[in-house]
């Protein structure tokens, strides 16, 4: 007890001396520039990637994209790396001035779309995992409205979908004297400091309170790192590009058009219910950034016969970066991309199974002859009438031990 | 003694922000705070447009004309890249 109470006092004298820890250092490597976002592949662990359908990390457009891997042993990627994974992520560095005239459209469509085949490309997939967070997962979500081929699974981490919640981000957001013009005509990119302090008056009290925890288990060194590795990514933010911020207030928030399903993008209506791929929302109890409420409407509305809500305790960074997160949700996340792809052993088996899966979401056509064959190949049990096609709410998946199962929608 | 101090410091440190975030909800915080705000933009965009107006009637590009060129500059480089994507897809299925 004493050696703890000299610790902490130690700890807090020597505070700001104390080293900086290092974020974001799993070793990777930029396979693709464009503007100023970067896609990042990570090196894959000294045994080799395991599975072939390789996970893409889509991070909030404000953030920087680091809180996915924070520092080591508190690194979501570093533990997708060791578990055999090609994991890719996309970086959306800092808008310049001259992207306050970058449109929603053009991050949503045109950048996420090159990351996603990038990625599938790149690893040899036809198509990939995709984890969002936070905006990063609403940004996904809305590809997926018009790209659900482009998708081996969906996991939609604490993404707002419905705006109409109660919570103070939506009122102000709706409040009719704000004028969002005025705001991007004065600024062009939204300074992330005016972003920060609205952030800052969700909890008014939240400064004082991370002060005495921190008093409180400064003794911890673990704690310590890890709670400085967090404040520096919570104090290293990114503006928002003009045009896209006018249009993720106007439509998304104001207008709720996405929950509304009268959204569009790139000339393309964005229906939640056009969703067919494998999705996962994942909310969590206390978030007081993104109400649960508010994104677990996602699996309420796709039409994917495999998709699942995970509702956990804890609030909108702390439960995705937190040890507790490490140790119930990170293998989690991985089984579930586990369950819906293949060991890279079995690549050959994969090519025949994944082109009639690219193909039935593509042409419906070709997908209802080859479809019964592989239920006959993989179940056949589930094919009875293997020269039908197949049970709409059944999904034979490959499973990550090379055994088949079924799969059956909630 | 300092768990018992940090008991009661939760206690109270949730119940101000409950009530704070009550407050912060208020019509009566949030109308006046956006209309200030709004001033305060609607202020610096004139500004802004008088500056950028002297500038232009001297002939020289303003900051936003230039803004413009480097973002048609980078919606190019996003279109040749669409362009190379067909190009590879194009050979792969003609290779297949």
């Amino acid at each position: 007890m004493e050696h703890r109470e000299a610790k902490r006092w130690t700890n807090l004298a020597g505070l700001f001396s104390r080293p900086k820890p290092k974020v974001g250092v799993t070793p990777a490597d930029v396979v693709h520039r464009e503007n100023k976002w970067r896609l990042l592949r990570y090196r894959p662990r000294p045994a080799g990637v395991a599975f072939r359908t390789p996970v893409l990390l889509v991070p909030s457009l404000i953030n920087r994209h680091y809180v996915l891997d924070l520092m080591p042993g508190k690194s979501f990627t570093e533990h997708l790396v060791a578990q055999g994974y090609d994991v890719f992520c996309i970086d959306w560095g800092t808008p310049g001035p001259e992207d306050r005239f970058l449109s929603f459209d053009e991050i949503v469509d045109g950048y996420l779309g090159r990351a996603l085949r990038l990625s599938a490309r790149t690893a040899g997939a036809p198509n990939a995992h995709a984890l969002g967070y936070c905006m990063g997962g609403l940004m996904t979500a809305i590809h997926a409205t018009a790209h659900p081929e482009r998708f081996a699974s969906m996991v939609a981490v604490a993404a707002p979908v419905t705006f109409d919640d109660p919570g103070l981000l939506s009122r102000w957001s709706r409040t009719p004297t704000f004028d969002v013009d005025a705001l991007v005509k004065a600024f062009g990119n939204v300074p992330w400091q005016l972003m920060q302090s609205a952030f800052h008056l969700l909890r008014p009290t939240l400064n004082l309170s991370k002060t005495v925890h921190l008093l409180d288990r400064a003794w911890d060194d673990e704690f310590l790192d890890g709670f400085l590795a967090l404040e520096t990514w919570g104090n290293d933010n990114v503006s928002f590009p003009g045009e896209a911020y006018r249009r993720y207030i106007e439509d998304l928030y104001r207008g709720n058009q996405l929950a509304a399903g009268t959204f569009s993008f790139a000339g393309k209506p964005a229906r939640l219910e056009a969703i067919t791929c494998p999705t996962l929302a994942i909310t969590f109890e206390h978030d007081n950034i993104v109400p649960w409420q508010s994104a677990k409407l996602l699996v309420d509305r796709v039409s994917s016969p495999d998709k699942q809500w995970l509702h956990l305790h804890g609030g909108h960074v702390g439960a995705m970066v937190s040890r507790a997160a490490a140790k119930a949700l990170w293998p989690q996340l991985v089984q579930y991309f586990a369950a819906r792809d293949v060991p890279r052993e079995a690549a050959p088996e994969v090519a025949r199974e994944a082109a009639p899966e690219v193909a039935r979401e593509a042409a419906p056509e070709i997908a209802r002859e080859a479809a019964p064959e592989i239920a006959r190949d993989a179940a056949p049990e589930l094919a009875p009438d293997a020269g039908g096609p197949r049970p709409s709410n059944v999904e034979v998946r490959g499973h990550g031990n090379g055994r088949r199962r079924a799969r059956s929608g909630r | 003694m300092w768990d018992m101090w940090k008991k009661s410091f939760d206690k109270w440190e949730d119940s101000t922000a409950k009530y704070l975030e009550h407050w912060m909800k208020s019509p009566l915080v949030l109308g006046p705070s956006g209309a200030m705000l709004t001033l305060v933009m609607k202020a610096r965009a004139h500004a802004q447009e008088q500056r950028a107006k002297a500038w232009g009637d001297m002939g020289v590009a303003t900051k936003r004309d230039q803004e413009r060129t480097l973002h048609m500059l980078n919606q190019l480089q996003s279109r040749i890249l669409d362009l190379e994507e067909k190009l590879d897809a194009l050979n792969t299925s003609k290779n297949a």
